[in-house]
């Protein structure tokens, strides 16, 4: 979230959109309708009639896989109706720029395309520029090849009615959401997105954001009270996890992983590291090589030397894709000898889970750290299967919950806040931390007896305690940082083992070390942010600065710079995110990013830091799939591309196995319940929560019901290539077919949360899903593909 | 039975329907803070994702779904049904053990020790509030007991303190004055009535819904207490064993003067004619 | 001869039907350990629809009028000193006495906690029409048992208890009245709760005045009824002239009925009346067939007369009387949706509670001096030992109040 969950309630226009927060992040709902109370219109854009859309003012029906092109109208019509906020697109976003010659698009794909490989050479997506390196602009936005006006061009094909001959949606609806959200272009209205899932799950998931951040930038929406682009996370620290490197990609704080052609630590720096020959770019990515420097600090200690580019040859390097699917693909293939599933239950929960199941077969061993028996952790006995053909070795390690032990956990909104343990773990039940620990430690006793490059491990700096699980406190503080020698900086003396103040102290020579350079001033000298509870409110936004801490260096809203005129004048002072007191020569409100003054000061920056150029992108060259957002159909759909010849996302590998239309004619989507958490772990063996949602279900429409002699409650059996289930029939006037590309197309919805094991048991849904992801994350394509349905279950 | 009059100062529930979103979270609050069982049920007993199919013994409150087509429209719409905690309760008037109580708090609770398992209080109750453990062989009531074990203890109940959006609870009269505020301030949200102000004389849950009340299935019952409708007869009791009693004793008495009247004079005259026997 | 063995053959001895009686008594018993074993839920189709059943409606709400006989009876004979009735007093009584005491079954049965029911004299609650009754019903109980003592303190020749009872009777009676107006009226205050539930054409204000007056009415015909049986089949004396004298009583007590009810339809509610078909026609049965049609009778003199007609036009009184109280309390607030049969055990229960009922009443008539009852035939003195023992008072006594 660029912003945070109380701040919703300021906006004047709520947007959900691939998104069901009132069943899925339901405390939110409390802000979406404060907002509401003072006059916000809630705006719901889903394939389904949601208990969310139940609570919106307008509601319109979109086909699953078809978001861009919903917002690629409505850019068109920000566009076409100059309802652009002009001053903040000029100032603040990349629209004045020339785009390099080189740049073209036509029919679907954008230039550098090599059709064998699936991917693009980028070098054609770039600024023109001038002799310093510094990007061209034309403020007046009217240089045919700026930004602006390419945007202008690209989203002409996005007319209303070539719109909802794609989505399928009501032309009046659409319009009725088009003036509402498009109306938000000035300074004293704000508009949010909130979206999750339906957005992301898709073979072009990240351009869907993309699309969402443009919209935004164009109305001025980004960095203001009530604004932003709001990613509503999911697993409830599932922020935090990618904070910390949960994924294959980056390392904590979002530095990239190194991969084999950073031969060294310095190439590794120089190549993460992005330049900007803007001197008014404060470019904060700028300080990588203090970031990386710090955290190899953390990881080896005294052992992270300058002599040895402080460990950098101990850190593992990547040489391709290790996303959930390549990993599942190389399972299947019987790539692995072992495999580790820490709260995680990927028969239920990934895609095309027959195939994982499967490939789990030919595991030697397997360890679970689970509350429960999962699907995966009792694969070798899941229907169908004889156990004694199964030789895998498997280990049950009960782990704690998470009131069961304590810690920070890092909240969508960036707020990390502290928890203390409430109950002791049941039976033999412990942390995740202990059993990492005992691991760590068993193998480092195997590897000081001898081993292929015992360096790395049995260097690592290992210093929480000697208690009977590593001390959390411990953990925390070293992810804060700390001096590793005295330091003299700005006249004041930091003494070794002292806490970082914050990331602004943090150094590139060893002086300093930081578990996450992003969580420094989390738990400086003066204790423990994560536990504060103050409910002090100077700003009136319900900020709460002191309750818990927020990243970066407590800011709650990002890109704030953006909320006020280059003048430092709040754009709406009524709803003041941060204003620059010209007499104390300060800003006031929240934490700023970054401590310089206005634009228009000496000394002023732009306000997108994070970006080498510091204005939010309107046109973006870092993507896999192009600089702008294009509309292309799910890898598996019943209609053709309507806007190009290019049927499915360039930049994405097609399937082998794929359904067609013919044989499986209905678009099947993916979604959760309020009542049942994920791959149902959790809720599935809860008495209470299988009490409100026994059964798996799929949810179609009245007409295909009809069509299908099915009633209220049947049995049927969902089917694609990959697999079928059985299912309740959910007869509904809230899915409803959809005019696409003149003909009715049907859809159905499934949640997915069933599968084998627990006290309710039932189809998964993820046996119909395809292992197939996005260009950009390998994100799988969950919200979209195609099936069959049938009355009668398999049994029937 | 109170004869309390004012109920200003009772703690109540403003539900607000247009506000819920459905999420259940009250239901499972419910259960978990009364340690109720979970019913077993199958697919979804009724529109929506709605469950279990009424409220029971192991369910004191339930969020009932409407999910329908009006005008072309989209309704989906919830309603969380629950013991009214009723101003002047019908359970407390008719219980024969008086095991039902208004508290000062607003609760209406039930004393298990008490009840002899009569059931007059389910028959009572125009809301079908409360129900019997059909399966024991000794059952007792059981029905939402406002949380009054928290309530006591300056806490909410379970089940406002869980729901994210819907319920606000407070003073009666505040909760009152917020309800109306809403109807003022948002003329179109809601339609212009407030379930509970008035319903059987008033009662500690209140609602404010979008749909008219019979479409998401509240019960239309009487404006007036319900124990006044009993205690307009109950209240003549004294006067009817006295009427009654008093005048058979007079009837008799004078009916039995006449007989002696009657036999006296018979004797006498039988005195005059001695000889004249009774044998006839 | 042991004990038992003279009840087995005494048994033996019995006629067909008391033995039909005696063993459906016998299943009801075991029917009714079902229902402690396994729970009201599974025996019984009650359930939170539908809270009150069979055993409620019948055994209660109906049995408590059908026993009105006693205090309507007694008030006639002691109060308004119709004395030439008085032999059919001791049958009602006993009929009564059974009755109630058979509801405290019904109710032992239908309570959840039986063991508590003594709360309702430990904890009060005037509000409530429940314990009005029961602390009525207890009271009425007491009542009938005394008055069911002086048969058998005449069997067995028990003089005193005699004389005291004979002493007390008019107190009794009246105080029997008195009650029996008060708890069989409260029984319609029962159902003024249900103001929103009960159909317009049974709720009404007036329900605890009609359930009284209806309640006199059924009295009087369960009354002619039992005579009428237990002289065709028991070889009891023929008391149809005093039955017939009972006969011109109803068309007055029929009529009060008649027209409060009509009134209470017409003034004091507000239609609908005729919206489902199931209840127009359980209405018109009741109120029709079971009330205006035997009132219309008995104001025939051909009908008072003659035994076989008169019990005719009483059936019909009873039927609209117990069809009255299972539309009060059970039909009128069906859901149609949704009906309630009682089940198995719950008629078995019932028929064996009936059952008993008669059975009881032939037992007592054949052990005790019920029929026989002509208070002018029985000494109420005390023997003359006691008056030895208490040098007590004068043979005047005996004298005045043998012959009479
Ligand atoms: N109760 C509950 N809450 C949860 C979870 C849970 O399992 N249960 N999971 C948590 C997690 S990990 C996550 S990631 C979040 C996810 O939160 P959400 O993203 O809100 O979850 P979903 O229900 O998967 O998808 C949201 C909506 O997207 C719609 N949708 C499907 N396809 C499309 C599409 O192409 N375009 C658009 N615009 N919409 C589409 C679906 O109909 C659905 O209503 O929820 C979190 N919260
Ligand atoms: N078809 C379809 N598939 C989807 C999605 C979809 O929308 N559609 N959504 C996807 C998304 S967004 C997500 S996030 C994934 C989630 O997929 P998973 O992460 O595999 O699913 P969860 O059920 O959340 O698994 C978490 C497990 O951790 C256990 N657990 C809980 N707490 C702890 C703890 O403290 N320690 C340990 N060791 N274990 C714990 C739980 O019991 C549970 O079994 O699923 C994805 N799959
Ligand atoms: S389920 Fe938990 S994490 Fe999700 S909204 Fe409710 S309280 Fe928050
Ligand atoms: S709703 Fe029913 S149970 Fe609740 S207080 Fe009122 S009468 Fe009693
Ligand atoms: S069932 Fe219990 S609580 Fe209800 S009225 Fe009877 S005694 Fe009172
Ligand atoms: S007040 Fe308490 S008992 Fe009543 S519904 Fe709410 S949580 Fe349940
Ligand atoms: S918790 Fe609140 S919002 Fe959720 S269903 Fe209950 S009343 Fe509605
Ligand atoms: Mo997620």
């Amino acid at each position: 979230m660029t912003n945070h969950w109380n701040d919703i309630q300021h906006a004047d226009v709520i947007l959900c959109i691939g998104s069901n927060p009132a069943e899925n992040h339901p405390i939110s709902f409390k802000y979406v309708e404060r907002a509401m109370d003072n006059g916000a219109t809630l705006i719901s854009v889903d394939p389904r009639y949601t208990r969310t859309s139940s609570k919106s003012d307008l509601y319109a029906q979109l086909r699953p896989g078809t978001d861009i092109a919903f917002i690629g109208g409505l850019i068109n019509h920000v566009l076409q109706g100059n309802l652009i906020q002009r001053d903040y697109v000029v100032d603040y976003t990349n629209a004045s720029f020339i785009i390099d010659d080189g740049y073209d698009f036509n029919e679907g794909i954008f230039s550098g395309y090599t059709a064998e490989t699936f991917s693009y050479a980028k070098d054609s997506w770039k600024y023109r520029t001038d002799q310093e390196g510094k990007a061209l602009r034309d403020p007046t936005l009217q240089d045919p090849r700026c930004v602006y006006q390419l945007l202008k061009k690209h989203y002409s094909r996005y007319t209303p009615e070539m719109v909802c001959e794609i989505t399928g949606t009501a032309i009046q609806d659409y319009m009725a959401v088009a003036r509402v959200f498009c109306a938000t272009g000035r300074p004293d209205k704000a508009a949010t997105i909130m979206y999750a899932m339906g957005t992301t799950q898709h073979t072009y998931g990240t351009q869907n954001v993309r699309s969402y951040a443009m919209l935004q930038l164009l109305l001025g929406n980004i960095g203001i009270a009530g604004g932003g682009i709001n990613a509503l996370r999911g697993e409830a620290n599932v922020q935090g996890s990618t904070d910390y490197a949960l994924l294959y990609h980056i390392l904590p704080g979002y530095l990239p992983v190194p991969d084999f052609n950073h031969v060294d630590f310095a190439t590794y720096l120089d190549q993460a590291t992005p330049k900007s020959n803007d001197p008014d770019s404060a470019n904060w990515w700028s300080n990588l090589p203090k970031y990386a420097t710090s955290l190899l600090k953390a990881y080896w200690g005294e052992h992270a030397t300058a002599d040895n580019n402080y460990g950098y040859d101990y850190l593992a390097k990547k040489s391709g894709n290790y996303s959930f699917i390549k990993l599942m693909e190389r399972l299947q293939a019987g790539g692995f000898e072992g495999l580790f599933c820490m709260g995680t239950n990927p028969v239920v929960g990934g895609p095309d889970a027959n195939a994982i199941a499967g490939g789990l077969d030919q595991l030697k061993w397997m360890v679970a750290a689970d509350l429960w028996e999962t699907e995966t952790s009792i694969f070798w006995k899941r229907p169908g299967v004889d156990p004694k053909t199964i030789a895998t070795e498997v280990f049950l390690l009960p782990a704690a919950s998470s009131v069961e032990k304590q810690g920070s956990i890092s909240n969508s909104g960036r707020w990390v806040q502290w928890r203390y343990q409430a109950v002791e773990p049941p039976g033999e039940a412990e942390s995740d931390a202990f059993i990492v620990d005992q691991m760590f430690k068993r193998i480092k006793a195997l590897y000081e007896k001898g081993g292929v490059f015992p360096e790395p491990i049995v260097n690592l700096s290992w210093n929480y305690g000697k208690g009977h699980e590593p001390d959390i406190e411990k953990v925390a503080r070293e992810c804060n940082g700390q001096f590793t020698r005295d330091v003299e900086i700005k006249g004041t003396l930091y003494k070794k083992g002292q806490q970082v103040p914050s990331f602004a102290f943090l150094r590139d020579d060893g002086s300093t070390l930081a578990g996450n350079w992003l969580y420094c001033g989390s738990y400086p000298e003066a204790g423990n942010m994560m536990q504060r509870r103050g409910l002090e409110d100077p700003t009136g936004l319900e900020m709460y600065h002191n309750w818990a801490w927020c990243w970066p260096v407590n800011r709650r809203i990002l890109y704030n710079r953006a909320s006020v005129d280059p003048g430092g004048k709040p754009l709406n002072p009524k709803k003041t995110v941060i204003a620059w007191n010209a007499l104390s020569k300060k800003w006031e409100g929240d934490v700023p990013d970054g401590p310089w003054a206005p634009m228009n000061e000496a000394g002023g920056k732009h306000p997108f830091i994070m970006l080498p150029e510091g204005f939010g992108r309107l046109f973006a060259a870092g993507l896999a799939d192009g600089p702008m957002p294009e509309h292309y159909e799910p890898m598996e759909s019943p209609v053709s591309n309507m806007m190009s010849r290019q049927q499915t996302n360039p930049a994405v590998a097609v399937l082998g196995k794929l359904c067609n239309s013919d044989k499986f004619p209905y678009v099947g989507t993916t979604y959760r319940v309020s009542e049942h958490w994920q791959a149902g772990a959790m809720t599935r063996n809860l008495p209470w929560l299988v009490e409100l949602v026994p059964d798996m279900f799929v949810e179609i429409s009245e007409q295909l019901a009809d069509w299908k002699g099915l009633k209220n409650g049947d049995m049927v059996t969902v089917s694609t290539d990959r697999g079928s289930i059985e299912a309740r029939a959910l007869v509904t006037s809230r899915i409803k077919p959809l005019r696409v590309s003149g003909r009715m197309i049907e859809q159905v919805g499934l949640p997915w949360h069933f599968g084998y094991a627990g006290l309710a048991k039932g189809g998964s849904a993820n046996v119909l899903t395809m292992a197939v992801g996005c260009a950009n994350t390998t994100i799988p394509e969950y919200k979209a593909f195609l099936c069959n349905i049938e009355k009668g279950g398999k049994l029937a | 039975m109170s004869s309390r009059k004012d109920f200003t100062k009772d703690k109540a529930f403003l539900i607000d329907m247009t506000k819920c979103t459905g999420c259940r979270g009250c239901q499972v609050a419910c259960k978990q803070w009364n340690q109720l069982d979970a019913e077993k049920t199958e697919f979804f007993s009724g529109e929506g994702y709605q469950n279990p199919p009424a409220m029971s013994e192991k369910t004191f409150t339930r969020i009932k779904f409407r999910d329908y087509q009006k005008n072309g429209q989209n309704e989906f719409a919830f309603y969380k049904e629950m013991c009214m905690h009723c101003n002047e309760p019908a359970c407390a008037s008719v219980c024969p053990v008086g095991a039902f109580e208004k508290t000062a708090e607003g609760p209406v609770i039930y004393k298990a020790d008490r009840c002899i398992g009569c059931r007059f209080c389910m028959i009572a109750c125009p809301f079908g509030i409360p129900k019997y453990e059909w399966s024991k062989a000794f059952p007792l009531v059981k029905k939402c007991t406002g949380c009054y074990s928290r309530v006591k203890e300056g806490m909410k109940p379970a089940c406002a303190t869980t729901c994210p959006t819907a319920i606000s609870y407070g003073p009666r009269d505040e909760m009152i004055k917020e309800a109306e505020r809403r109807l003022t301030d948002y003329p179109d949200r809601y339609i212009h009535k407030v379930y509970g102000k008035d319903q059987a004389g008033g009662t500690s849950v209140i609602y404010l819904t979008s749909l008219p009340f019979d479409e998401l299935g509240f019960k239309p019952v009487t404006m007036r207490p319900l124990p006044g409708y009993t205690w307009q007869a109950l209240r003549l009791v004294p006067a009817a064993f006295l009427t009654v009693g008093g005048g058979l004793s007079a009837i008799s008495w004078i009916n039995h003067r006449k007989d002696r009247l009657k036999q006296e004079r018979e004797e006498a005259e039988a005195a005059q004619q001695p000889n004249e026997t009774k044998e006839d | 001869m042991t004990a038992a063995r003279y009840v087995v053959n005494e048994i033996k001895g019995y006629h067909r039907f008391v033995k039909f009686l005696i063993a459906l008594v016998a299943i009801a018993a075991v029917a009714s350990l079902a229902r402690f074993v396994f729970g009201l839920g599974p025996t019984t189709n009650l359930n939170d629809t539908y809270p009150w059943g069979l055993w409620i409606s019948f055994d209660v709400v109906t049995a408590v009028p059908l026993a009105a006989g006693a205090f309507t009876l007694g008030a006639i004979v002691h109060c308004f000193h119709i004395k030439k009735l008085e032999p059919l007093v001791r049958p009602a009584i006993v009929t009564g006495f059974l009755g109630y005491s058979l509801v405290c079954i019904g109710l032992v049965l239908d309570l959840g906690q039986p063991h508590k029911g003594w709360h309702v004299l430990r904890y009060w609650n005037p509000h409530s029409p429940m314990f009005e009754v029961s602390m009525c019903v207890m009271a009425y109980t007491t009542v009938l048992f005394l008055e069911f003592l002086s048969p058998v303190a005449e069997k067995f020749g028990w003089h005193v208890p005699m004389r005291v009872l004979r002493w007390l009777e008019m107190p009794l009676v009246i105080l029997a009245a008195a009650i029996s107006t008060l708890h069989q009226s409260s029984l319609g205050t029962f159902f003024l709760i249900v103001v929103d539930k009960l159909h317009n054409l049974w709720y009404n204000p007036l329900l605890p005045l009609l359930f009284w007056v209806s309640a006199i009415c059924a009295g009087m015909c369960i009354i002619i009824l039992e005579a009428t049986a237990s002289h065709k089949w028991m070889g009891q004396p023929n008391e149809g002239v005093l039955l017939r004298t009972l006969a011109k009583v109803l068309p007055w007590t029929l009529g009060l009925y008649i027209g409060l009810r009509t009134f209470s339809l017409l003034a004091l509610v507000e239609g609908p009346f005729f919206d489902r078909p199931g209840l127009t026609i359980a209405f018109f049965l009741e109120f029709g067939v079971g009330f205006v049609l035997p009132c219309i009778m008995f104001t025939q003199k051909s009908v008072r007369e003659d035994d076989r007609r008169r019990a005719i036009a009483a059936s019909l009184v009873i039927f609209g009387l117990v069809l009255n109280r299972f539309n009060v309390s059970m039909i009128g607030m069906m859901n149609p949706r949704h009906i309630y049969l009682p089940s198995i055990i719950e008629t078995l229960v019932t028929l064996g509670i009936i059952a008993a009922h008669i059975l009881f009443f032939v037992l007592i008539a054949k052990y005790f001096p019920i029929f026989e009852h002509h208070p002018e035939t029985v000494d109420y003195t005390i023997p003359d030992s006691f008056h030895k023992l208490d040098g007590g008072p004068s043979v005047e006594v005996k004298a005045a109040s043998h012959g009479g």
